[in-house]
């Protein structure tokens, strides 16, 4: 397989450079799983809670690569006719219309119904063509002329026919559209498939199978205060460091909903909004909201907010 | 060589099944393309590259790291021990200086994959140098020449050789030791000593005993690795072994430390039902019509709106009332039972469990709330070992539940139907029988013994549908299985 910019790939920790160029810091298992994925040609499934950079992965390797990456986003009841194909209902109609009027030239001199049939059979199917074919994401990317990314995201959230309607394209990069035939990926310019998961219900093995798998991992404080340098850069090192330290301390408690590295980044702006310069437990209560989704972990958190505040004051 | 590498990750392969990690030949495959592209020089890099192709969830992850550890760790075959006894016999300090870097890269060397080939044979040369006589069988020259990778190397290809990858139990150990010291060549060595002694003189007797010290060096380091493979090959196996067995065996013979690999069996049980019965699927035939669905659908009935499609879907789940006899008799029994029905709770939402020893008590809240062991033990408390009255408990259903009871639900009993000679109030069941989908009765007892004593299966059987005898977990599973079955 050969994609422009292939040379960004050619090995782990280029591609680790390459990624934090474009302000994604990831660890080495993250660099390796695009490494294989893209010299074994494989999909990969990336599971990891909520927030931790899945789809983010997907969107900085289409950038890296200068690639376009087109997203399929899974939902319930999602199916061929919006990640395949779709017939142009429309213009079938107004062609058949078309047809009607122009029916007599077409059968004219044809004598009997034998060879009248015989005639419009020359016309082949024409209706279920690829003029009429719409295509979706997932034809999209295979049919891409210089090869693309194409990122399934949240492909917990279909159904387990959808799933077994992928298996095809995952392990063959073809599809099949039982009217024309099967659709092959050019073999040199295979799709960069990258499926995401937040583990609302077990993939099935069949999937599982066929792709790399890859589990990232809420970040350890260092990689966390990385990411945010990288995505915030005006926070100054100290804040930063508690920040981190702070976050860290609340992924141990036990929460509905632990905050994600978005919410850090996001927290990390709040506060550069509100030229904080250091924590305190009342900026940090005035702003709980930003990290914490329930009203059950505020007022869980605000319990013990002095002590959590203290001891990321004094970490750093 | 390449050939060599395939077959170290079939290995590898093998010991990660025996981990329960599911890895199929296709996997296995790619694992081999994944090497040919990454090869073995960065371990870490080697260990995220098979860990990314060949684990598939967190907890398999997890099983991978620590098989991948044990499986690549030569560490064990330290040289640091032998170096202390070669510094013994040597008994010169300025050797110090020259033997500690050695032994250190030696080590690194071990780690990826035998490196330090080199480092060994300089030792090697020093050695003969101060003794001037040298070994002549194959396996003491190795031993002597202090190369710890090219030992381990022997080692491993001996012990592919007798195959000690099919040690399945503990008393094997010494088996495979001496097959694999045969295999590394310990008959020629023994020969060789045995000549060495006999033929006398200095050097010679020095020589003999260095060379049986290594022996006996060598057959501790074989025995190592021995019971490393058997924790690798045979431990888990072993585990799949006890389980099955345990599947079978009669719950009131479990001991209690048997419980914890119940309770693992009964998840693993739980969850695959899960699995299996969480994709059935019937449509609904009211709601949106799905319009696209339909158009598509109707095509080939030249457009005419024949064969309708609706939007919602839904699983269909059985509505289940589990009522537990947790007296005295068979408190074994129900203990599975109810530790099955709290593992159920995600595949059975609308499951309502009861308890009783005579009055009946509802415990699916309990269940919800807290986790399996307070559960199970307050649950026992509550209800638990009292004197069992089955009339009490019927009357205590109709009183509070029977209303709930509709044409969806399926009532479980699991019990002896020992009354104690009351009154058995087999009318009540019969209005559960008329009103309720099903009344399956579980009893843990043989069938011969149903209408022996006290026991009023007689007057229970004819108002139920099914009854069963229920007394290992495999009848357990079968007969949830089932339920699940009839559901959809």
């Amino acid at each position: 397989m050969s994609i422009k910019n292939e040379s960004k790939l050619a090995n782990v920790e280029v591609i680790e450079r390459n990624f934090e160029a474009l302000n994604y810091i990831c660890n080495p298992q993250i660099a390796t799983a695009v490494f294989l994925a893209y010299h074994l040609e494989k999909p990969i499934l990336i599971e990891g809670p909520p927030g931790v950079g899945k789809t983010e992965l997907a969107k900085t390797t289409a950038e890296m690569l200068d690639l376009e990456c087109v997203r399929l986003q899974c939902y319930e009841g999602l199916d061929e006719s919006k990640a395949i194909y779709e017939w142009k209902y429309g213009k079938q109609l107004l062609y058949t219309q078309v047809l009607k009027e122009t029916l007599s030239e077409i059968l004219d001199g044809a004598q009997g119904l034998t060879q009248s049939v015989d005639k419009l059979h020359e016309f082949g199917d024409i209706f279920f063509s690829e003029q009429f074919l719409e295509p979706r994401p997932l034809l999209k990317a295979l049919k891409h002329e210089e090869g693309c990314v194409l990122l399934i995201d949240e492909v917990d959230k279909s159904d387990h026919e959808f799933e077994s309607l992928l298996l095809e394209m995952l392990s063959d990069f073809q599809l099949s559209i039982p009217e024309i035939g099967t659709v092959k990926a050019n073999p040199n310019r295979k799709p960069l498939v990258f499926l995401t998961s937040n583990n609302t219900r077990e993939i099935s093995d069949a999937l599982k199978r066929r792709c790399l798998h890859l589990y990232i991992p809420f970040p350890d404080a260092d990689l966390e205060s990385k990411i945010v340098h990288a995505r915030v850069p005006e926070v100054p090192e100290k804040l930063r460091s508690q920040l981190v330290a702070f976050i860290q301390e609340l992924r141990d408690m036990d929460l509905k909903k632990v905050p994600a590295i978005s919410e850090t980044i996001d927290w990390a702006r709040t506060l550069i909004l509100l030229h904080s310069e250091t924590l305190d437990a009342d900026l940090v209560r005035q702003t709980l909201n930003v990290i914490l989704k329930f009203q059950e972990d505020i007022e869980h958190v605000e319990a013990e907010l002095q002590g959590v505040t203290n001891r990321a004051l004094k970490e750093t | 060589m390449t050939s060599m590498i395939d077959r170290t990750v079939v290995d590898f392969v093998k010991v990660l099944r025996t981990a329960e990690l599911a890895v199929s030949p296709a996997e296995t495959l790619d694992a081999m393309r994944a090497l040919n592209i990454v090869g073995y020089q960065d371990r870490q890099f080697l260990k995220n590259s098979l860990s990314i192709v060949l684990s598939k969830t967190p907890d398999e992850k997890e099983a991978f790291e620590t098989c991948f550890e044990s499986f690549f760790s030569f560490d064990k075959f330290s040289p640091a021990e032998e170096q202390q006894e070669t510094e013994q016999q040597q008994g010169s300090p300025e050797n110090d200086d020259e033997f500690d870097p050695t032994s250190e890269q030696e080590e690194g060397g071990g780690k990826s994959g035998g490196q330090g080939m080199g480092q060994g044979g300089g030792g090697a040369e020093e050695a003969s140098d101060d003794e001037g006589l040298e070994p002549t069988s194959k396996l003491g020259k190795l031993i002597l020449a202090r190369d710890t990778s090219a030992v381990m190397l022997a080692m491993v290809e001996a012990g592919r050789e007798v195959h000690v990858n099919e040690i399945v139990v503990f008393t094997q150990k010494g088996l495979y030791t001496r097959k694999i010291m045969d295999a590394m060549g310990l008959p020629e060595l023994q020969d060789e000593i045995g000549t060495l002694q006999d033929e006398g003189g200095n050097e010679r007797t020095t020589l003999a005993g260095k060379l049986t010290k290594a022996r006996d060096r060598l057959r501790d380091k074989v025995r190592d690795y021995v019971e490393k493979q058997f924790f690798l090959h045979a431990d888990e196996s072993g585990k799949q072994l006890r389980e099955e067995l345990l599947r079978k065996v009669k719950l009131s013979n479990l001991e209690k430390r048997n419980f914890k690999d119940v309770q693992e069996i009964v998840f693993k049980m739980a969850k695959k039902l899960i699995a299996v019965h969480s994709k059935r699927r019937k449509q609904f035939r009211r709601g949106h019509l799905d319009i696209r669905k339909t158009l598509r659908h109707n095509m080939q009935y030249d457009g005419m709106f024949f064969d309708l499609h609706w939007k919602s879907k839904k699983i269909d789940r059985p509505k289940v009332m589990c009522i537990c006899d947790v007296s005295g008799s068979v408190s074994n029994y129900s203990r599975f039972l109810l530790m099955f029905l709290y593992s159920l709770a995600e595949v059975l939402p609308k499951a309502r469990s009861f308890a009783f020893s005579s009055d009946l008590g509802e415990v699916t809240r309990l269940f919800a709330q807290s986790d399996l062991e307070e559960a199970m033990a307050k649950t026992m408390r509550d209800y638990g070992n009292g004197s069992t009255d089955y009339g009490q408990m019927l009357l205590d259903f109709k009183k509070n539940c029977m209303d709930d009871v509709d044409n969806k639900t399926t009532i479980i009993i699991l019990g002896d139907a020992r009354n104690n000679y009351g009154d058995p109030q087999s009318g009540i069941v019969k209005e559960m029988y008329d009103k309720a989908k099903r009344v399956i009765w579980l009893n843990p007892e043989p069938k011969m013994s149903w209408t022996v004593g006290d026991a009023e299966m007689n007057k229970y059987a004819p108002c139920c549908h099914q009854t069963e005898v229920c007394n290992s977990l495999m009848h357990l599973e079968r007969v949830v299985s089932n339920l699940l079955r009839s559901s959809t």
